[in-house]
């Protein structure tokens, strides 16, 4: 996975109850997880929930942050063998 | 972006280098600004410009000016660490955002380039007079 010219991979699995969608950024470069997360927010609709899995640190701040700006929400994020998970719920178009 | 009513924030980038250490922080600030709803307007100048020559397509034409030994150590991690290409960022941001990017008309005629010899993500060619006029408000501007 090298981010941005890899892409990371986004899954969209409707099975599990509501929309959720799984997008892989580990291994991309800061801001690389973050632009992931704002191109997929868009493409999805209102209640889907996303795990963004990130090993960028940047991502710490940076995703809680943008969330808050654009007024999604973050459900949780945990901590594992070197990457985070954020559990992130589209809350408006 | 977002519910916020704010006004649409504005970075300014003055973009005059063409070595890696330049350019993969110049395309990181300006997705960063991107990704969170800025608009971003570059003014590429001289060695700014000829990053932008069309045939170089992303690759840095030198990895850092005026480090010696530690620019080649600098290219050896981002090769092994599989660096995304400063273009491929820039290509991405503008196809998330807002992201302009303007030739230096001075610079195009001191290198003799034209338009359609420039990549096209440069939307145009433009005097200073107008990059300056479109940026005087705006609310971050770096100099690269």
């Amino acid at each position: 996975m090298s981010g941005y010219d890899g892409m990371s991979e986004a899954v969209t699995d409707e099975a599990a109850g509501g929309r959720r969608t799984v997008v892989d950024a580990r291994g991309s470069w800061c801001p690389g997880p973050l632009m992931e997360l704002v191109r997929v927010i868009r493409e999805e609709p209102v209640g889907t929930e996303f795990d963004l899995l990130s090993s960028d640190e940047g991502s710490r701040k940076d995703v809680p942050m943008w969330l808050e700006k654009a007024g999604h929400e973050l459900v949780r994020m945990t901590s594992q063998d070197g990457y985070d998970r954020y559990v992130i719920r589209k809350k408006h178009e | 972006m977002g519910s916020s009513a704010a006004p649409q924030q504005q970075m300014a980038i003055v973009l005059t280098e063409d070595s890696a250490d330049k350019l993969l922080p110049f395309a990181t600030l300006a997705s960063g600004a991107v990704a969170l709803g800025m608009r971003v307007d570059v003014f590429a100048s001289y060695w700014g410009l000829m990053a932008f020559r069309r045939g170089s397509e992303g690759s840095a034409v030198r990895i850092a000016s005026g480090h010696g030994e530690e620019g080649s150590r600098l290219e050896q991690a981002l090769r092994a660490k599989g660096a995304p290409s400063w273009r491929s960022m820039l290509e991405m941001a503008k196809s998330l955002g807002d992201l302009h990017i303007y030739a230096c008309s001075q610079s195009m005629e001191v290198l003799d380039l034209k338009k359609e010899d420039l990549d096209p993500l440069v939307e145009s060619v433009t005097g200073v007079g107008a990059f300056v006029d479109r940026t005087r408000n705006a609310d971050v501007t770096y100099f690269v």
